[in-house]
């Protein structure tokens, strides 16, 4: 065997770790970076569940099949079909293999693995482990991880923080003949920045909720080496696509978030049928209570996706007036459920909100509003068609109904093709949150961590055989001259001298504070960018935006060392997401339809003429402001499935219905 | 930083067995051999406080210290002359208070207490544990070496321990002198109680710890449970602990080697008493047929 | 109460004392801040207010804190100090519970028992490291769909569940009088292991695939730093934020390296 070349994977969640599993299990040594210890990665706070067809439901009627069309259909059409579908009848073999980790999952008195349901969905799908399954998965990878480590396979490079992709060649859209071949980090201690050589470099960094301020991500979810990516030439896909989960806590630093597994449990959201009525909500009898999601959606009550039910809170107490207690904030119900069987079940949420609220979930209705979440959009990837192509498109698929097409691997996406989730870059990859590929316009819950470990395994595949069959076998890593990458490292310095220069003891007045800077763009951001959009605000968004990329050049440092400057990594981000700010807010002004969690108050209609398209921004540095984000549509991949209305058999308005609508878990099989 | 190569553990299976094995046996040599010559020490010499009531119709016309006395050197007497390899008893015991006490020393400086900011119940006895471990060594030596070695200066105005006069022997070191206490002898009696009280004390907490050290106790209830009955094991040995050590402070030298004379008279005869007293120094008091209590013996 | 906060709290302030350092083996010194109280604060909330405001009750300015955080909701394990003394994750320590009234005072101090980075940071690598020294993970044949899992009954599943949501914080370790500081790495592999590792151990130990590790965690917990050196102050499980019964698998631990221990002088 020819002299092993190293693949870089940046990003230590589930889809980084993941992909370190599988690369590393093709004997590639992989250097792992991720600004936290990879147990502490994002992929930590999820709480709900991971979806998979499973025997109890294919028993039912549900199939690989009806999840892939779930998932179309949530996602209002705009994913590309066949990479879904793979994903979709990949996802019980990622639960066995989670299963063999040593998961705790729930499981039945039999010992079976638990199941609870969750939204988009009529059929109980969703596997978990208490109500911190994130957790439990990112552990078990983790673990496995620390077992390539120990045998030398894997090198971790934990406070590194990735800067910039090392790129030979020029990157010109799908035409360039550049390709990946390492990238730049700095070691967020010592402030040592260095190059890395690599076949390879998967991105798997998360999303970007903190573009928005306070969202319910961690920390680190700046986006920004998403963001360095796009400058480098790498496309990003539907940016305007953000989810807003319907309930989270709002906090002074963060909204937490409690899982659509409340809903999934039984956890009915209210308000009170009169407007600011002040009683206690157990003083409020059933009769005078809204459950107007139930009412609203009798079919999937509770349990709309998260776009529909988010708009719904947001139209009740910001249109309507009738908030809890005239404020922004609506009950979640769970107090008519056994207190044992909420804290066996959901545990670890009811304890969050007992720790940041003060009340006991179990006994007093929780008061949560929409809070941003996730971002559907991200570095956009390519992928190989697999085998699968029916003459015609498929209408709706019905439980019950016959699969049109089986399980078996390949008829969705090519196994094994190097391009797959590969950006328009080759040898960049983009897994997990950051990468475009599988949630269109809204991520159904508990998809998100199965198209996470998806992509580090099936995808994972793709880029051993990239490595080790591809461009790099053909001409190694190795025989690049190193003045390519002293060059990167040099640029990088000069960007962090430039910004440790402007320490020199001159008042940081507001107008030039990084911090402050970027508390304004998340402030802005959250208004304009979110459950409600329209022209006007967006271009005032722009506006705004326009003004703090001005502010941002004359940023000034709070803090000059050269050992663990903090200031520096956070300011640097700033700048990276005032240009992602941008590049999400023109795409939404350019979208001039709704359609999932884009909803433009003045275009309400899904327009698929037009739109049934993916927004792919591309970066043009010589242009400035907003006029350096090209933005153009590609068509959306539709051959599997027909569009159809995504109504989720909403009942139009009415009085409000005299007789009170059972609880939806009537519906749950 | 990376993480480099793993760091594996450079540790040979021996040395790991040994590590295991020495921490081990400190545990066990903590409960047997010493755990239970404590538990039978103490309830000896408790006798001093109870002895009267165990003599049933031989203690007729006694009182309650002159009872004690007689029960009390009857036993020493006992232990001293009809328990069978007593030689190799002590050894045992000796070898396994030096090995328990050198390890204990060693282990009790590789932790650092944090009282003041965890304050917990169980945190201030592993603090104790290790201070009670000190004070142990210290007052066992002193104990020892006064009573058992007979090194005299070590007593103020010494009378050396003997087993045929124990009781009166051991007032007389504790108490400072043959005629009640002096300055030195309310020092040696306050070195004794917080010496007993401070072995008591980790006796019983370290029969605590060692169920969960050899993971006899293992659910929390489990653990509280075994708590709950060392904690009645370590007061019923304090209260015989202490009433031993209120007996012989109390106790009447003149008094008490009267009653020891008598017993080692009816056993040995006149002679070797007065052989014996000479060759050992030991203070003698006269039988006075009445009312001489207060002052000693012939000087 | 969301509202009531707001409305309880204008104009009032907190001081938030710190004890910084600029870097290994740099001297501490002692800060302190004012920082207004806002609805729903925590102590993160409040450094991340200090970060855009770097200027001391003196009216010294100086450099941001730095600090380690991630989740933000007591998940990740990263943002463990000592607050007002004690060691807990500084996400969940809110302002209205631990500095209730207008100029209350809070100390801020890194942990004590890793090396500091700088002011609030440590380096907790050791703790990871104990990981791979008890080999924390099952040994699976590898990532390709071989079929389901072991079953488990719901019993097993919450013993095995509570043991693994250990977040790595080290809350039991800086509480723990047996485990010191250690700067050099090459006596991690023999210095005290601490409980979390310990509760690991027993966690891979109680899987039934894991199980195969069983002997060889056996061997590295019986070795010098091994469970034995613990001293049952019991200080680990009255500070762990997940509730681990740590002492509990402490003490299994105990009874398996006994167990472990005699069979294999049998063995030998
Ligand atoms: C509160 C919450 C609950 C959720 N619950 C669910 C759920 O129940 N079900 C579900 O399916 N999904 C859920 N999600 C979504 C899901 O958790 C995330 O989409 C997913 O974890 C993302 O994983 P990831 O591997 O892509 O990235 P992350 O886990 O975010 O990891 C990103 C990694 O990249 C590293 N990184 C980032 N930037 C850099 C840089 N510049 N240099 C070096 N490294 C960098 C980080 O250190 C980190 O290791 C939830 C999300 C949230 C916020
Ligand atoms: C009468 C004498 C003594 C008795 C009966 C005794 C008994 C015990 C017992 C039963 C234990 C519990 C072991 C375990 O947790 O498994 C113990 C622990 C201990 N002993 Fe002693 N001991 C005595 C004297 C001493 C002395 C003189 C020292 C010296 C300092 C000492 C130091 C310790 C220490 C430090 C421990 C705790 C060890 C650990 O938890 O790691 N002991 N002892
Ligand atoms: S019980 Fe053991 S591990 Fe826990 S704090 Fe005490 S000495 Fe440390
Ligand atoms: S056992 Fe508890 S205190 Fe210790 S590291 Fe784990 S979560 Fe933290
Ligand atoms: S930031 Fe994750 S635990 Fe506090």
């Amino acid at each position: 065997m020819q002299q092993q070349q190293r693949v870089i994977v940046v990003g230590g969640g589930l889809a980084g770790l993941a992909a370190t599993v599988r690369i590393a299990e093709a004997g590639i040594p992989v250097d792992l970076f991720s600004m936290v210890p990879v147990k502490r990665s994002h992929s930590v706070c999820a709480q709900g569940g991971i979806n998979a067809c499973n025997e109890v439901a294919r028993q039912q009627g549900y199939s690989e099949y009806q999840h892939f069309d779930e998932t179309i259909y949530g996602g209002d059409y705009l994913a590309d079909q066949g990479p879904v579908l793979e994903m979709a009848n990949f996802a019980p073999k990622v639960i066995d293999l989670l299963d063999r980790m040593g998961v705790p999952f729930n499981r039945t008195n039999e010992g079976q693995r638990d199941l609870r349901l969750f939204g988009g969905s009529l059929f109980k799908r969703t596997h978990f482990s208490g109500a911190t399954t994130g957790q439990q998965l990112l552990y078990a990878l983790d673990e496995q991880t620390r077992r390539y480590e120990a045998s030398g396979l894997v090198r971790k490079y934990e406070f590194w923080e990735f800067l910039w992709p090392i790129i030979e060649g020029e990157v010109d859209g799908l035409d360039g003949d550049g390709r990946c071949v390492g990238m730049v980090a700095q070691d967020m201690r010592t402030m040592q920045i260095r190059s890395f050589r690599g076949a390879s470099v998967i991105m798997a960094t998360g999303g970007c909720g903190l573009v928005f301020g306070k969202s319910t991500n961690s920390i680190i979810c700046t986006g920004g080496a998403a963001s360095r990516c796009y400058q480098a030439g790498a496309w990003y896909g539907n940016g305007e696509m953000i989810q807003v989960h319907p309930t989270a806590i709002p906090g002074a630093d963060k909204c937490r978030l409690m899982s659509e597994s409340a809903r999934g449990e039984g956890g009915r959201v209210w308000v009170p049928r009169k407007k600011g009525d002040d009683r206690k909500p157990s003083d409020i009898p059933e009769n005078e209570r809204y459950y107007f999601l139930e009412e609203k959606y009798p079919a999937y009550g509770n349990l709309v996706p998260r776009d529909i039910a988010t708009r719904e809170i947001f139209d009740i107490c910001v249109n309507e007036g009738m908030g809890v207690k005239g404020e922004n904030q609506v009950y979640l119900d769970l107090t008519h459920k056994d207190p044992d069987y909420l804290t066996r079940k959901l545990g670890g949420i009811m304890e969050i909100y007992e720790k940041f609220a003060g009340d006991d979930p179990r006994h007093t209705p929780m008061r949560i509003f929409p809070a941003v979440h996730y971002s559907m959009g991200g570095i956009w990837t390519q992928y190989t068609p697999g085998t699968y192509t029916p003459g015609t498109q498929h209408g709706e698929h019905k439980p019950g109904m016959a699969a049109p097409v089986d399980a078996q691997p390949g008829q969705g996406m090519a196994l094994g093709a190097p391009n797959n989730m590969m950006t328009n870059i080759p040898g960049l990859y983009a897994f997990g949150e950051v990468n475009f590929a599988y949630h269109g316009a809204t991520r159904l819950g508990a998809n998100a961590l199965l198209s996470c470990i998806f992509d580090g395994l099936y995808c994972g595949v793709s880029v051993a055989n990239y490595v080790t069959q591809g461009d790099p076998a053909e001409r190694p890593i190795d025989s690049i001259d190193q003045g390519l990458y002293d060059a990167a490292v040099e640029s990088e310095q000069a960007k962090m001298s430039r910004f440790i220069d402007t320490v020199d003891g001159a008042e940081v007045s507001d107008d030039t504070n990084p911090y402050l800077i970027g508390k304004e763009m998340g402030e802005e951001m959250e208004a304009a960018c979110t459950v409600v959009k329209t022209e006007p605000r967006l271009k005032q968004c722009l506006d705004k935006l326009a003004e703090l990329r001005e502010r941002f050049s004359r940023a000034r440092l709070p803090d000059s060392a050269a050992w663990t400057n903090q200031s520096l990594s956070y300011s640097r981000a700033v700048g990276d997401m005032l240009i992602m700010a941008e590049m999400i807010a023109k795409c939404s002004l350019l979208r001039e339809e709704s359609r999932g969690s884009h909803y433009r108050l003045d275009f309400p209609d899904r327009n698929d003429e037009r739109f049934l398209k993916t927004t792919v921004a591309s970066f043009n540095a010589q242009s400035q402001g907003a006029a350096q984000h090209d933005v153009s549509y590609r068509d959306v991949q539709t051959k599997l499935v027909k569009p159809r209305a995504r109504t989720y058999g909403k009942v139009e308005k009415q009085e409000p219905a005299k007789t009170e609508t059972p609880a939806k878990e009537a519906a749950s099989v | 930083m990376a993480s480099g190569p793993d760091t594996k553990p450079t540790l040979t299976p021996a040395q790991i067995q040994r590590h295991f094995l020495l921490r081990r046996l400190h545990s066990l040599t903590g409960l047997v051999p010493i755990g239970v010559f404590l538990v039978v020490h103490l309830v000896t010499n408790s006798s001093l406080a109870w002895g009267r009531f165990a003599l049933r119709g031989k203690g007729e016309g006694l009182t309650v210290a002159e009872g004690g006395v007689k029960y009390f050197q009857h036993e020493v007497t006992f232990i001293n002359e009809s328990v069978p390899h007593l030689l190799l008893i002590e050894i045992t015991l000796w070898v396994s208070i030096a090995f328990h006490s050198i390890l204990g020393v060693v282990y009790a400086t590789s932790g650092k207490s944090n009282l003041q900011r965890y304050p917990h119940q169980d945190n201030w006895r592993y603090t104790l544990q290790r201070i009670s471990g000190y004070v142990g060594i210290l007052f066992i030596f002193y104990h020892v070496a006064t009573l058992r070695w007979g090194w005299t200066f070590l007593i103020p105005e010494g009378t050396k321990w003997s087993h045929s006069f124990s009781a009166s022997t051991l007032a007389a070191a504790m108490q400072g002198s043959t005629e009640g206490f002096t300055i030195f002898g309310v020092a040696v009696s306050v070195l004794y109680m917080v010496g007993v009280t401070a072995l008591v004390f980790h006796f019983a907490n370290g029969l605590w710890t060692a169920a969960i050290t050899w993971g006899i106790t293992i659910s929390a209830k489990a653990q509280k449970r075994w708590g709950i009955a060392c904690a009645g094991l370590g007061a019923g040995l304090m209260l015989a602990g202490w009433s031993s050590l209120i007996a012989t402070m109390t106790l009447d030298y003149d008094e008490a080697h009267l009653i020891e004379r008598q017993m080692f008279i009816e056993k040995y005869g006149e002679a070797e008493y007065e052989a014996y007293v000479e060759q050992k120094g030991i203070e003698t008091a006269d039988p006075q047929p009445e009312q001489s209590t207060g002052s000693g013996g012939g000087e | 109460m969301i509202a009531s906060q707001e409305t309880a709290s204008k104009g009032q302030h907190i001081r938030i004392r710190i004890k910084r350092s600029d870097g290994p083996g740099k001297p501490s010194y002692w800060q302190a801040f004012d920082v207004p109280r806002e609805p729903g604060a925590n102590i993160i909330s409040c450094l991340q207010w200090i970060a855009a405001h770097p200027v001391t009750v003196d009216g010294e300015k100086t450099t941001p804190v730095v600090w380690d955080s991630g989740c933000l909701e007591e998940v990740c394990g990263a943002c463990t100090m000592l607050i007002n003394g004690g060691v807990r994750q500084s996400c969940s320590a809110l302002i209205s519970d631990i500095a209730p009234n207008d100029g209350d005072e809070i100390t801020l101090e890194p942990m004590s028992k890793f090396p500091v980075i700088r002011d609030l940071w440590v380096d907790r690598q050791r703790l990871f490291d104990s990981l791979k020294r008890v080999q924390a993970w099952v040994p699976i044949d590898g990532s390709y769909s071989l079929g389901a899992g072991p079953k488990e009954s719901p019993d097993k599943q919450g013993t095995r569940y509570t043991l693994s949501t250990c977040m790595s914080c080290g809350c039991c370790l800086e509480a723990c009088p047996q485990y010191n500081l250690e700067e050099d790495e090459s006596q991690w592999p023999t210095s005290f292991i601490g409980a979390a590792a310990i509760s690991q151990a027993r966690l891979f130990n109680e899987h039934e695939t894991g199980k195969q590790l069983k002997r060889e965690r056996l061997d590295a917990l019986m070795g010098p730093g091994g469970v034995s050196d613990c001293g049952n102050a019991q200080n680990c499980v009255k500070v762990c934020p997940k509730e681990i019964p740590l002492t509990e698998s402490i003490s299994a631990m105990g009874r398996a390296t006994t167990i472990h221990a005699i069979t294999s002088w049998f063995r030998r």
